[in-house]
């Protein structure tokens, strides 16, 4: 089922991330990007030994484990050669991060994939901040401490915003 | 009109800085101005260039602008647009190190010991500018520091390089009116220290159009953590102590809503590439100033490629090429033409000022009695470095930079080695390491690239996010611009065979720095290292290998940045054997020519120029107005 997919491909990235699911995947999904990237890694790699459905199954044998343990069995951190499936979950972290596509086992970015995914990259959300060249915020902000962690979306483990 | 009666009474090219606030000027004063714009017109709205801006593969500062690289689609970064097919192309920092099938700019980059064994010659000439409607400043910070009293006297006070022939007492009243037409964000009072330090002065009771921007915590980070520093780096040949401290930094970018219709700056930390909602003055803010007097008129797509030149010396008109580009098969095509006026000025900037004043004439040259035309090119060459502070600094927050140490711009040290301002960055890593990505591809990939993963770390989910934000909201960087010395070797000329899309000859520049600059280099190293060290930084300043830039001075690896900042190649002066213009920019050899902009700093000072681009502009513009009946 397609929409049970897009459901695992949200909250796999949610753990691969370390990003609360409702902050990927809202109720209200003005941005819809766990479709757009789902989309767009499926097509990736649709010729590949390590597919987003493969991917996906090995996700949803350990479903039900804590977020930390999904991400590192899935990217296999503890290991110094990563498989292709682990090199896929690389990719999908890092799109999700940037908005841009990795080629799997690249460091080096092939494509934007859209303005819209720039703008929603977690990596401006993980140092607290916002895009560069799209901030939310108002004249003088700078001169003062960002909220706690939680506020951008990091999943602390603490519903009460504590740093 | 009459055969002999002149189309214009005045005619501009370049719709940049400086043109654009002639024509403003002139315009305001009743005066018939065309303004001849080799690149595409300013768009009605700067969304296509956010557009372009986010979905780049590259944020350079040239990545909203066209023509565009490797932009919104898979098709890769490299091999660069050919120039050679381009009907107006620039050079972009990803051309730097590139062949001629990719650079703009012909340069041979292979350093190498200058042959009179004064510092170094074959460095790569790392700064860039655009040719559109607005020119290169769409993308400058916003700094607007003022030059100090030394900078206009180095001959006088230190014994070298040259005096500018405009006095300061001239140049300050000059200042309050750029300060107005820009909008400058800052203070009297918080700047009033650097009167003692570097004799920084204003006229008594003026105070800036807008209250300052306040300081980011890296500033008052670094501002507290540096308390008490002075520095000697130069015992004994300058044994003082100088104090070294933080001020916060003038800036043409809104405190306040509405100053010329534009928006409080939100703190995009974006000012390069692109404000996205022009909080900061750019030109097109005055172009649209210049229109609406309705004396000025704007031709976009036409690159002026003939100054002619009467008998006299007087210039009677100016030759062009008007070219489009054919939107199904992508042919370049160029009608040409000719305007006539009453008087004329180059602002194109200081490489293509030089290059049309070379090509003019059947390439015998314009104006360039003197042979200067296309020397003492410079730049404010920078030192990089960065750090991790001891305590979350935020960075990434804020404009670009919203303070600096102006403290060590003067002093006895300037009769032996450059001068330099130290520019604090809001933007972590993002311009040493092109953070936040390499840091993230690190912790993921396992890679080191940032200097932060010597044990390869492969991270992911909570782990990686706060190993994330502990690196990025640590991170900052320190930047010197230093006051590079004018050699004549340091030059632009038109290359022999190489050329552009409509058939014109391409710059070809030879560049170095001499021992005194290098030193300047050695110096600011020091500072910077001291500075971390005061404040319990951790230093990770260390430039990876085999890249363009690169080199070697009394031991120690550097890289060569530019700042952006292309100065000198018309420099005016006293005397026309030894400068192309007078301290109103207006040319030695042609009465009625004028070559503006930061070609004409005889040096380099210490502030960013676009201030004094503005300042002198204004000066040009009373010279003008003074010769037009």
């Amino acid at each position: 089922m397609p929409n049970d997919d897009i459901q695992d491909f949200a909250a796999m990235s949610a753990a691969l991330t370390g990003f609360q699911l409702e902050f990927l995947k809202p109720a209200l999904d003005t941005t819809n990007l766990s479709q757009a990237y789902f989309d767009y890694a499926t097509k990736a790699t649709q010729n590949e030994q390590a597919t987003v459905q493969t991917l996906l199954t090995a996700y949803r044998a350990i479903s039900t484990q804590p977020p930390q343990q999904i991400a590192d069995t899935l990217l296999e951190t503890a290991g110094q050669f990563p498989s292709p499936q682990a090199l896929l979950a690389e990719s999908i972290t890092k799109l999700w991060y940037t908005g841009s596509w990795y080629p799997p086992g690249s460091v080096v970015m092939s494509e934007v994939v859209s303005s819209l995914a720039y703008t929603n990259g977690l990596a401006w959300q993980v140092m607290q901040s916002h895009p560069m060249g799209y901030s939310p915020f108002s004249f003088g902000y700078w001169a003062n401490e960002p909220g706690p962690l939680s506020q951008f979306g990091v999943d602390t483990g603490s519903s009460t915003g504590a740093k | 009109m009459s055969a002999n009666q002149p189309q214009y009474d005045f005619v501009i090219i370049g719709a940049g800085v400086s043109g654009n606030l002639i024509a403003w000027q002139l315009g305001l004063a009743g005066k018939k101005v065309l303004i001849l714009e080799a690149g595409p017109a300013v768009p009605d709205n700067r969304g296509q260039y956010m557009e372009n801006f986010y979905t780049s593969l590259a944020k350079t500062p040239e990545s909203p602008y066209p023509p565009l690289p490797g932009n919104g689609s898979t098709r890769p970064l490299f091999p660069l647009p050919d120039p050679g097919e381009e009907a107006a192309p620039r050079f972009t920092v990803l051309q730097i190190g590139k062949g001629p099938d990719q650079s703009y700019m012909i340069q041979e980059s292979v350093p190498a010991k200058a042959p009179d064994g004064n510092g170094l010659r074959g460095l790569p000439f790392s700064s860039t500018f655009e040719r559109i409607g607005g020119g290169t400043a769409w993308h400058w910070l916003g700094t607007s520091l003022r030059l100090v009293p030394h900078d206009l006297t180095m001959q006088t006070t230190y014994g070298v390089a040259q005096d500018w022939p405009v006095p300061y007492d001239e140049l300050e009243l000059l200042y309050g009116k750029a300060e107005a037409a820009i909008g400058v964000a800052a203070s009297v009072a918080e700047q009033a220290p650097l009167q003692q330090a570097i004799g920084l002065r204003y006229p008594p009771g003026y105070e800036y159009p807008m209250p300052p921007i306040p300081m980011s915590i890296v500033d008052e980070t670094v501002s507290k953590g540096i308390a008490g520093l002075t520095v000697s780096v130069d015992a004994p040949q300058d044994p003082t102590a100088y104090p070294v401290f933080v001020s916060p930094t003038p800036a043409g970018r809104n405190s306040i809503p509405n100053y010329q219709e534009r928006r409080q700056c939100a703190g995009n930390t974006n000012c390069i590439p692109i404000c996205p909602i022009q909080a900061k003055w750019d030109p097109t803010v005055t172009l649209n100033q210049a229109l609406d007097t309705g004396n000025v008129t704007v031709q976009y797509q036409t690159v002026a490629v003939n100054v002619a030149v009467d008998a006299n010396g007087n210039v009677t008109g100016i030759d062009y090429l008007q070219w489009s580009r054919d939107a199904q098969t992508g042919v370049l095509s160029s009608t040409p033409g000719s305007v006539s006026a009453n008087g004329f000025a180059l602002c194109a900037h200081a490489i293509e000022n030089v290059k049309l004043l070379l090509m003019s004439n059947g390439r015998q040259g314009v104006a360039n009695s003197s042979d200067q035309v296309g020397r003492n090119l410079m730049d404010h060459v920078l030192y990089l470095s960065w750090a991790m502070a001891e305590q979350p600094v935020w960075g990434y927050r804020g404009p670009l930079a919203t303070s600096g140490i102006e403290s060590l711009r003067d002093g006895a040290f300037r009769k032996f080695r450059s001068a330099f301002r130290l520019e604090i960055g809001n933007e972590g890593w993002n311009f040493p390491k092109g953070d936040p990505y390499t840091t993230l591809n690190d912790f993921i990939s396992g890679t080191n690239d940032s200097a932060l993963n010597p044990d390869g770390q492969r991270l992911g989910g909570l782990a990686l996010a706060t190993k994330l934000n502990e690196l990025y909201t640590h991170q900052f960087r320190i930047a010197a611009l230093l006051d590079q010395m004018p050699q004549p070797d340091n030059r632009v000329t038109l290359h022999p065979y190489y050329i552009d899309g409509l058939g014109l000859p391409r710059p070809h520049v030879e560049y170095g720095l001499d021992d005194y600059t290098l030193d300047g280099f050695l110096a600011a190293k020091e500072v910077c290292t001291a500075i971390y060290e005061k404040m319990g930084a951790k230093e990770y300043t260390e430039y990876p290998n085999a890249a363009a830039g690169d080199f070697f001075y009394k031991g120690v690896k550097y890289h060569l940045y530019g700042a952006g900042h292309i100065m000198g190649t018309h420099r005016m002066g006293i005397d026309p054997k030894t400068s192309v213009v007078n301290g109103a920019q207006r040319s030695h050899d042609c009465a009625n020519l004028w070559i503006t902009g930061s070609g004409s700093f005889p040096t380099v000072g210490t502030a960013n120029p676009t201030l004094t681009i503005v300042a002198l502009a204004f000066k040009t513009a009373q010279d003008i107005l003074s010769t037009l009946t």
